[in-house]
């Protein structure tokens, strides 16, 4: 009997209809890790497989050249 | 030929070489017939983490279209270069020339701080009209009223927004 409405989950990509997801688009990754610096899972996020896909290899990407954290645990 | 984007970063103490290894680097392309397509120097960033006890480092983005020759003496020439920490080049399908966002954040960043100081700047300058009216008048009480209502102008000003009704308030003060 949960009668409680859940918002409705979206991928926010196939709504923009975004060619690719950009490394350097710090803003918008920033959305997809947690506080810890982990990739959201797209079962929590709701993003189409197609571009968590992309967006793993740009949050990767991002995260070499050291414009995102890997964890929050960075000395 | 390929198209290709490329990211390194340079140790913050060999700030002063970047501009000289763009230039070669550029060279080393356009030699084999390649093209520079984007170039932009994001200038020393904070790192998200510390790397080999550095916490910042210059940041340069390039995309290229060269050939396979080029690209294999640009990687060696990073490897070898001690002033480059990290690089990452990545293949793309077509040119790309729009600005990075990483570059418009950034200018926008510094639109920001100058905007913020030149209306600190403003700021200041409208104290210091206020300062001079007061001394103007001579006799100490009235120069304080005259500040007082010099204050209460400036305030109503900025409430109202109306430049020429806080001109009118002075004329009849």
């Amino acid at each position: 009997m949960s009668r409680f409405f859940r918002r409705r989950k979206f991928c926010r990509f196939t709504a923009e209809g975004v060619q690719e997801i950009d490394y350097k688009d710090l803003e918008v990754l920033k959305q997809y890790i947690t506080e810890t610096g982990k990739i959201v899972p797209s079962r929590i996020t709701g993003t189409k497989a197609k571009y968590q896909r992309q967006l793993a290899t740009a949050i990767k990407r991002a995260r070499y050249l050291a414009l995102l954290p890997y964890t929050d645990s960075h000395q | 030929m390929r198209h290709y984007e490329i990211v390194f970063m340079v140790h913050p103490d060999q700030s002063e070489q970047v501009p000289g290894m763009i230039e070669r680097y550029t060279n080393v392309i356009t030699k084999d017939g390649g093209q520079v397509h984007r170039l932009e120097d994001w200038g020393r960033r904070q790192l998200a983490y510390h790397i080999n006890k550095i916490h910042k480092a210059h940041y340069v983005l390039m995309n290229v279209e060269a050939g396979n020759e080029a690209m294999e003496e640009l990687t060696t020439t990073f490897r070898y270069n001690d002033a480059v920490i990290r690089n990452l080049v990545i293949r793309r399908d077509e040119a790309v020339t729009e600005e990075s966002l990483i570059m418009k954040s950034e200018k926008e960043d510094r639109e920001r701080k100058s905007r913020y100081q030149e209306r600190q700047a403003a700021e200041a300058k409208v104290e210091e009209a206020a300062a001079a009216e007061a001394d103007d008048s001579g006799d100490a009480d009235a120069a304080e009223e005259v500040a007082e209502e010099a204050v209460e102008e400036t305030a109503e000003a900025a409430e109202a927004d109306d430049a020429s009704a806080a001109d009118e308030d002075a004329e009849e003060a």
